[in-house]
């Protein structure tokens, strides 16, 4: 355990200095704290609704980018320099260095997630005169979508290129984002044939849902009413966990096998 | 227990090419034994197949055929890392990092606790000169102090085994007997050092014994004296008239004369008393008696080239 916790320091050690993730929070950070001068383009429950969605939106975006950019070179890096070389030459098992990676990244997405969501916070509380609540639920959700997709691109990354690595992630995050709504509509449409229902219904299961975690987006998810919001949160988050967990089991697998 | 630290049994490595590309046999049926408290030279040319054992050994790669075993254990079995210790061909090391906290990094992948943490990185900065540039950032490090830190982060688990890939390969001359001096001092301490190298005059000073690997085949195994058993005098005199040259043809060895200047290249020591009592009785003058060993670079180039002709 001492391993993977030194492994994963360190790399999050070398995310906080990476200037292009550090850009994108800085952008970020700006543009959450100048977003409340845009109240004045809607009145009453609709400013309230345009700036937590424009600031969820932002939050999102940035926690994606970071996660594919952080995530695409990180086990590449090590091979490509030979950094790799002398950690396993330690008494580190293979396992321990893709869980340290996890973690890392975890660590750093966790650490831009605080930093985003304190200004956030921050500025909506001037714009609003309140806390809005939905924030903190809000981007826990975000936080671990970022975290999945952090795994979902880690998983690539034990055995693609990091350029192949951000179409296919890219693409599964899209997918992911989309195909459950769109599964819906083709099945509420009687014209469609199972022909094409049921590989939609199959990728749908297969590939990682991300529209779970929008339902805290007012805009996105305009008509969504939650019942129990509590125990959404939970069986959400539940999911992420599982996901990473197969997700890690398979990484591992695939990285044991690797030659370097 | 094994008195072996290193064993290969017809290990193969082959890399399957690409498409486009001949699978290549980095290396063929190697067998090696390196045995405890022996310093080992891996030799070989660029290409020889030296990296590829060593990362066999380390686990980095799998055997494509034959097997491998380190301490009397399979190769790679991180358990087993706790008593060996690797310094890479050029290595690299996280270069935001300073060479403080590198050492604290390594330190911590052995689950060495604090308080001996910081004792031990601080020893290890002392022992390879880096005390004064501990807390600059890697990146801001010479070739020769990355080097150093290298050789520090093999020492940190104080381990039986050290398998080093051209510890000296790029280093300045100073750097080059810095080193040196430190896998003397490593031998004396009893450990098994495996030394890969492409300079040759480097391990001659240092190693028991060496093998020496050519296209991933094993072609020259042996005892540093045994390899370079046979060198010769070289006896040069002036003066010497012509006629005493036939004498001393008749003794063997290379004979050459000109304008009164004689050299001799005699391959046996006995004889060159001899030689010289002719060159006087002439009435010449010796001017220098000079014996010249066979270099490990003369033997290298021998059977590379040997090979070639093959
Ligand atoms: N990852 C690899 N893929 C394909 N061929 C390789 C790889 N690594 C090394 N080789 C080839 O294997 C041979 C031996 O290389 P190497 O072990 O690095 O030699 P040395 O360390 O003695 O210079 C070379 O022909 C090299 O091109
Ligand atoms: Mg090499």
């Amino acid at each position: 355990m001492n391993a993977t916790f030194a492994i994963a320091g360190a790399t999050f050690g070398e995310a906080v200095r990476k200037r292009i993730l550090m850009v994108i929070l800085l952008v970020a950070l700006l543009i959450i704290l100048i977003s409340p001068a845009f109240e004045p383009f809607a009145a009453g429950r609709g400013a309230r609704t345009l700036i937590i969605s424009f600031g969820f939106g932002v939050i999102q975006l940035a926690g994606t980018f970071i996660a594919i950019i952080m995530c695409t070179g990180m086990i590449p890096t090590e091979i490509e320099r030979r950094t790799i070389y002398t950690i396993l030459s330690k008494p580190v098992q293979r396992y321990q260095f893709v869980l340290g990676k996890f973690f890392g990244a975890v660590g750093t997405l966790g650490f831009m997630y605080l930093m985003m969501g304190i200004v956030f916070m921050i500025a909506s509380r001037m714009a609003l005169g309140e806390l809005e609540p939905k924030i903190v639920r809000g981007l826990i959700m975000f936080f671990f979508q970022s975290s999945l997709l952090a795994a979902v691109v880690l998983f690539f990354s034990t055995f693609v290129s990091p350029l192949v690595n951000y179409f296919l992630s890219g693409g599964v995050f899209l997918l992911g984002n989309l195909l459950s709504s769109f599964l819906e509509t083709i099945q509420r449409n009687p014209e469609v044939t199972p022909i094409t229902r049921i590989p939609v219904q199959l990728l749908t299961v297969i590939l990682p849902n991300f529209a779970n975690f929008n339902v805290q987006n007012p805009i996105i998810n305009p008509e969504q009413v939650l019942t129990d919001e509590f125990a959404y949160l939970v069986q959400t988050l539940a999911y992420a966990v599982v996901y990473i967990a197969l997700l890690l089991v398979a990484s591992m697998l695939i990285f044991n096998q690797r030659e370097m | 227990m094994s008195d072996l630290a290193i064993k290969t049994v017809n290990l193969t490595k082959r890399y399957s090419g690409l498409w486009s590309k001949q699978p290549v046999d980095a290396v063929k049926n190697l067998n090696l034994e390196v045995h405890r408290g022996e310093i080992f030279g891996f030799l070989g040319p660029n290409g020889a197949g030296k990296t590829t054992t060593i990362k066999v050994l380390l686990g980095i790669i799998y055997p494509t055929e034959g097997e491998a075993y380190v301490l009397g254990k399979p190769a790679g079995d991180p358990k087993n890392h706790y008593r060996i210790s690797y310094l890479p061909e050029n290595p690299y090391f996280y270069d935001f990092m300073t060479g403080r906290e590198i050492l604290t990094f390594y330190a911590k992948l052995f689950g060495i606790p604090e308080p001996q943490r910081s004792k031990r990185v601080n020893e290890l900065l002392d022992r390879v000169g880096l005390s004064r540039a501990a807390d600059q950032p890697l990146r801001t490090y010479s070739k020769g102090m990355q080097q150093r830190i290298g050789l520090a982060q093999c020492l940190i688990n104080d381990p039986e085994l050290l398998i080093l890939d051209e510890p000296t390969a790029g280093l300045d001359p100073i750097a080059h007997i810095d080193i040196r001096d430190m896998i003397l001092d490593l031998r004396d301490q009893g450990k098994t050092l495996f030394i890969s190298s492409h300079q040759l005059s480097d391990v001659e000073r240092v190693c028991d014994r060496v093998a020496i690997l050519n296209k991933g085949v094993m072609v020259q195994l042996g005892r540093i004296e045994e390899l370079l058993a046979g060198g010769h005098v070289e006896v040069i005199a002036d003066k010497v008239p012509d006629n005493a040259v036939e004498p001393i043809r008749q003794l063997g060895g290379k004979v050459s004369l000109h304008d009164g200047r004689l050299i001799v290249e005699q391959p046996d020591n006995g004889s060159v008393d001899r030689v010289i009592d002719i060159v006087r009785a002439a009435g010449g003058h010796i001017i220098s008696v000079k014996p010249y060993r066979r270099s490990l670079e003369d033997l290298f180039v021998e059977t590379i080239q040997g090979g070639k002709n093959a």
